[in-house]
């Protein structure tokens, strides 16, 4: 279970204070699948970067009672001037798991070949969102955080992470951030409708879509 | 008390990962690679030395010049390398804190770790190679000289942390901690003892617990041949405090902390 309490979060913008996020909450159990809707700005990588303990709300709490991935995004988690392979090194390190298992998986999932002895700075928008979901999913979390990068990849890294996600994890929770119709209503039952930092929960995906469209 | 040491085993494998991480992007993974730890700070080092040796009289105050600026010059680089690398260290590392089990705190003991040990292996360098061509002698007091050189690099690491801090939540520190840290060269301690300066100055002088740490470094260079005044419960408290404080900004830090 992954539960957010009344969560704000406040930037300073040009000398004011702007909410990024304002008084968010809900809970999301274990194999629940969470979209998250809403216009760019709108608060969703704000949050989704809150729930993976890498910035702190100015206001409120996060509890968290299963273990939660870092946020996958387009941006964040790894070091540009590192090899791949130094990259899951580290990785391997801190997360406490033999390196060989985890290069096994990622080897086998994101499809890199030689690439991964090259620095991740140079990859691709696809290669980075392969080979960062290779890496959490070989570290295994029960809830994982999607900010948009399942859409960069193409259509067999779509039904690959599909299938690890549904087939062989069906009980793994996601939060998944995303402005693609057809990605939110495959994977997500339930939607947290974003807007001006305010989020509305709703328990069906596709009015929630419709909502958002009406916004 | 088993969670504790399951935290602090966690806590240091994050800190070894970290350390690794820090050379390969530092020193790289080819050529040289590791060694520049060492030869990075005596490249500073060994030129510095030697030009001073040449244009400064061989004894000044009785006290022999090659000894005094080796034992105040390695101190200052540790000083200021260490201010350096804490500057704006949690801004610049916020991508290591996509992992949750990597706190500012582990990044900031990872940094450290590898200042004070690349430090202390130009120390042993640049000793050996004085030492060989009959440059320098021994310290006298061994153990107050390793005193002496725990609290210079209690002092740096305790200066890193405030300056860190203060780093993240204004520009100022920055700007500020440049020329300051050019100018700490001249009332570090470098190029005088505590017993030259006149007495309405000393005691002011010896407030600053890295004035103090350069007494006991002296004191055991030279032993009896000179006399200083270092005072290790006042440094041991004043650090303790500073470090505290350093501590304190630091977390708060964690608050502005805004990702990529």
């Amino acid at each position: 279970m992954i539960k957010a309490i009344d969560v704000t979060k406040e930037y300073r913008v040009e000398g004011r204070w702007h909410h990024a996020v304002s008084g968010v909450s809900f809970s999301v159990s274990r194999g629940e699948k969470l979209a998250l809707i809403g216009r760019n700005g709108a608060g969703k990588s704000t949050l989704i970067r809150m729930l993976g303990g890498v910035e702190l709300p100015t206001s409120g709490t996060i509890e968290q009672t299963m273990s939660v991935s870092w946020p996958l995004a387009l941006q964040g988690g790894f070091q540009g001037s590192l090899t791949g392979n130094d990259n899951m090194r580290f990785i391997a390190r801190i997360y406490n798991k033999p390196f060989d298992d985890i290069k096994a998986y990622v080897e086998d999932f994101a499809e890199l070949g030689k690439y991964l002895s090259e620095p991740v700075k140079i990859y691709s928008i696809g290669m980075r969102a392969r080979f960062a979901f290779a890496l959490s999913l070989a570290i295994d979390f029960d809830c994982y955080l999607i900010d948009e990068v399942i859409a960069a990849g193409d259509q067999r890294f779509h039904r690959r992470s599909h299938e690890e996600l549904f087939e062989k994890r069906a009980d793994r929770s996601l939060i998944l951030a995303s402005h693609m119709d057809e990605i939110l209503k495959s994977y997500c039952s339930r939607a947290l409708v974003m807007h001006h930092g305010r989020g509305s929960l709703f328990d069906d995906i596709e009015l929630a879509l419709q909502v958002y469209n009406d916004l | 008390m088993r969670d504790f040491w399951k935290d602090l085993a966690t806590q240091w494998r994050v800190v070894g990962a970290l350390l690794i991480r820090e050379i390969y992007t530092r020193f790289g993974r080819n050529g040289l690679g590791f060694a520049w730890i060492v030869f990075e700070p005596l490249i500073f080092a060994i030129p510095v030395l030697l030009v001073w040796s040449v244009v400064r009289d061989p004894y000044e105050h009785g006290v022999a010049l090659m000894p005094f600026l080796w034992s105040g010059y390695l101190p200052i680089l540790l000083f200021r390398h260490i201010g350096a690398r804490m500057l704006l260290f949690v801004r610049v590392n916020a991508g290591l804190l996509y992992h949750r089990q990597v706190t500012i705190f582990d990044i900031f003991l990872a940094r450290c770790l590898l200042e004070v040990a690349s430090n202390l292996a130009a120390v042993v360098a640049s000793f050996t190679l004085f030492y060989s061509v009959g440059l320098l002698d021994l310290p006298r007091d061994l153990p107050m000289f390793y005193l002496g050189y725990f609290f210079m690099i209690w002092w740096s690491v305790a200066v890193g942390l405030i300056v860190g801090g203060l780093s993240e939540r204004t520009e100022w520190a920055e700007k500020i901690w440049q020329p300051y840290s050019y100018l700490y060269m001249f009332f570090s301690g470098f190029f005088f003892l505590a017993e030259w300066l006149p007495e309405g100055i000393r005691g002011w002088a010896l407030l600053q617990p890295g004035f103090q740490a350069y007494e006991m470094i002296r004191g055991g260079m030279f032993g009896n041949a000179v006399k200083t005044h270092g005072d290790p419960a006042y440094t041991s408290l004043a650090l303790g405090v500073l470090t505290l404080l350093g501590l304190v900004l630091m977390r708060q830090s964690r608050q502005y902390v805004v990702a990529e």
